[in-house]
């Protein structure tokens, strides 16, 4: 479980996220949306402790994020926007096994999870190719797997689908269905929603650095539609970054 | 999973950040091999941008993060990394090549030229530097490189300092100047200061 | 281009270890005994060297193309003096002898780099070099390896942009600080993304290392190594 309490981040005379309190379950298929610069981005990054809040709290499964940094890391894995620029190897099976090898889990240990992270993506079997030679799309999964191979109970992706084609896309869907159906909480921070709203458990809307909509999946078209949030129907090119400054 | 994390000794995040820094640094420095402009002067003699990086990264990065990005350019080339000139690689352009003293002088340079600009260790605003002492930390910078280059050269092909000097240095020194002039106006533009 | 391959060679199976300390003893025999009988028997180890990591000679030799305006100049000017203009044979012959040697170093560090994976090296370096140290350094060389083909493609395609808007009319010290500064900004923008990728992958001073095992394989190029480096002491 995820809970984030009056959490506020201010970056110089901006406010990036203003007071948010929420409350994410295990096994949830959170989708949280919102307009460039509404500080969904930023909220995440909470989430295992690469941002210190100005003020409030994160715990994960009920310890505070700042008490034990890797515990969070642990719990709460990551997948950024541009995946390549998340590997530090050059090929799948060195690259998926660097989390585990910095936890300083065993050689066994270690192989059993990149097997099982990259069985979980389809890429079984893919551990001696290079990252270079990948399409979009299975970068994209391998950095999932990177993810996974920490055995998080959450999964958090900043922009997953940016710069994938319609099946490269779906193929990412439907793995982060897999997950959620058993058990892992999967977190996408997107503004690209089309048919995301159906494949989730409940939607998030931020502006302004507050939440503006949290409502089940079902309730999510009328309230998006209702609300005063602008979210683009369609995909944009690029998303969501951070002011420069600290 | 307490048990776990306990042993973990985490990179801190702001030496993290200065780890990718002085890696992508190294991977640019290596970049620079693929690179080269006509050169005016002399068609056969290209003018390439190795030295212009060791000014930035001692400038950028800073003494010791200047120095550890050169020295990781070094190692990555000695086990195999196509980084040096002409993408070229291997642990005898360290030990055995002409031009090996040019090299290992790199992460001298950049530590001399981090120093003074930042007079000290601690990293401070080099777009707010003074001009006199941009140019005089890559003047400084640029005669260690040389220095050091020439002595190298002199002992790996049993020449005279002379004779190394004139075969090594003597083609590319004038255009060390117009890669200082070029360097104070990259850290002077505001593109990368805000970076 | 000289660059690693995969392969069964006995090099392959050698450990990184043993083939560093084995450039590092040839270049001290070379060094010491660059004459025409030690400069004859180190050819015939650099033949069996190419020949058990089964490289090119003729590949290794274009590698290093660049250089070959210093190997070949070095005995030139030493033989020539101007005042008075003179063409003396006799003082090329030892810049000459050293020009070769560095060619046989080169072949033998071809080795290492054709029958050595970067997940090697990494390991053969943090397993060498203790502590904080060894691990900077270990994670500092894979990630250059990664990036590496990364800021080669932008790189070069910042120089095609910037020609097609014809910067290339511009005086060179403009155009290298344009290209310079483009390629300065992409660099730290990756670094930015990578530093949080590796931040949330919990980047820590002391991983499981890859394993890595000495075999019997390793005990003649590792006694070789050390009668190497003992040569020059022993017959002073």
């Amino acid at each position: 479980m995820i809970e984030v309490q009056s959490l506020t981040q201010q970056f110089g005379e901006t406010t990036a996220v203003d007071t948010v309190s929420l409350t994410i379950n295990d096994g949830e298929f959170v989708l949280i949306t919102g307009p460039n610069g509404s500080g969904k981005t930023t909220l995440v990054r909470h989430f295992n402790g690469l941002r210190t809040p100005t003020s409030g709290t994160v715990q994960v499964n009920a310890m505070p994020v700042s008490e034990d940094v890797v515990a969070a890391r642990t719990a709460v894995g990551m997948v950024f926007q541009h995946p390549q620029d998340g590997f530090v190897a050059a090929t799948i099976g060195a690259d998926v096994a660097f989390g585990p090898e910095n936890l300083g889990l065993s050689h066994d240990e270690i192989n059993r999870r990149v097997t099982n992270a990259l069985a979980a993506v389809n890429l079984s079997d893919r551990e001696p190719d290079r990252i270079d030679s990948l399409s979009g799309g299975e970068m994209a999964r391998v950095g999932i797997a990177g993810a996974l191979a920490m055995e998080p109970d959450h999964l958090v992706l900043d922009e997953p689908f940016t710069g994938l084609d319609e099946p490269a896309r779906q193929s990412v869907l439907e793995h982060l269905k897999t997950l959620s159906e058993r058990g892992t909480s999967v977190i996408v921070v997107t503004h690209d929603l089309r048919d995301l709203i159906d494949c989730c458990d409940r939607v998030i809307a931020m502006n302004a650095g507050a939440v503006a909509i949290d409502c089940p999946s079902t309730d999510a078209r009328d309230a998006l539609s209702d609300a005063a949030v602008y979210v683009p129907p369609v995909s944009e090119p690029e998303g969501e970054s951070e002011p420069e400054s600290l | 999973m307490a048990t776990q994390t306990d042993s973990v000794d985490l990179v801190g995040d702001e030496v993290t950040a200065n780890i990718a820094r002085a890696a992508l640094f190294a991977a640019l420095m290596g970049g620079f091999a693929y690179v080269s402009f006509p050169n005016p002067l002399a068609v056969g003699v290209p003018v390439t941008l190795q030295v212009l990086g060791v000014f930035l990264a001692g400038i950028m990065l800073g003494p010791v993060w200047g120095a550890v990005a050169m020295i990781l350019y070094l190692a990555a080339g000695a086990v195999g990394a196509p980084v040096f000139s002409g993408g070229a690689a291997g642990l005898g352009f360290l030990i055995g090549s002409p031009t090996l003293g040019y090299l290992w002088s790199y992460p001298i340079a950049a530590a001399v030229i981090g120093l003074v600009v930042h007079r000290g260790v601690d990293i401070r605003d080099y777009a707010a530097v003074s001009m006199p002492i941009l140019v005089g930390a890559m003047v400084a910078g640029t005669t260690i490189i040389y220095a050091i280059g020439t002595i190298g050269f002199a002992v790996v092909q049993s020449v005279s300092l002379y004779e190394a000097f004139l075969i090594s240095a003597v083609a590319f020194i004038p255009f060390e100047a117009l890669k200082i002039a070029a360097a104070v106006g990259i850290i002077k533009s505001d593109a990368i200061a805000a970076a | 281009m000289i660059g690693y391959r995969s392969g069964q060679t006995l090099f392959h199976r050698l450990d990184p270890r043993s083939k560093l300390l084995f450039q590092i003893a040839f270049a001290v025999v070379a060094f010491a005994y660059t004459t025409p009988r030690g400069l004859v028997a180190l050819t015939l180890v650099a033949a069996v060297v190419a020949l058990a990591a089964s490289i090119s000679v003729r590949q290794t030799l274009w590698s290093v193309r660049f250089l070959f305006p210093f190997l070949l100049g070095a005995p030139l000017i030493a033989s020539l003096s101007v005042f008075p203009l003179e063409f003396t044979p006799a003082d090329a012959v030892e810049p000459a002898l050293s020009s070769y040697r560095i060619v046989l170093i080169f072949i033998v560090s071809a080795a290492y780099v054709r029958t050595t994976p970067i997940r090697d090296s990494r390991a053969a370096i943090q397993r060498t070099i203790p502590g904080k140290p060894g691990a900077l350094l270990g994670v500092g060389v894979s990630l250059v390896f990664r990036y590496l083909p990364i800021l080669r493609t932008e790189l070069l395609s910042i120089r095609d942009a910037e020609a097609a808007r014809l910067g290339s009319e511009r005086p060179l010290r403009s155009r290298i600080e344009l290209f310079t500064t483009a390629a300065v900004r992409r660099s730290f923008a990756h670094a930015d993304r990578l530093s949080l990728a590796l931040s949330t992958r919990c980047f820590a001073w002391n991983p499981t290392l890859p394993r890595l095992v000495f075999t019997k394989l390793d005990i003649p190029i590792l006694l070789l190594s050390i009668v190497f480096l003992s040569l020059p002491v022993v017959l002073r």
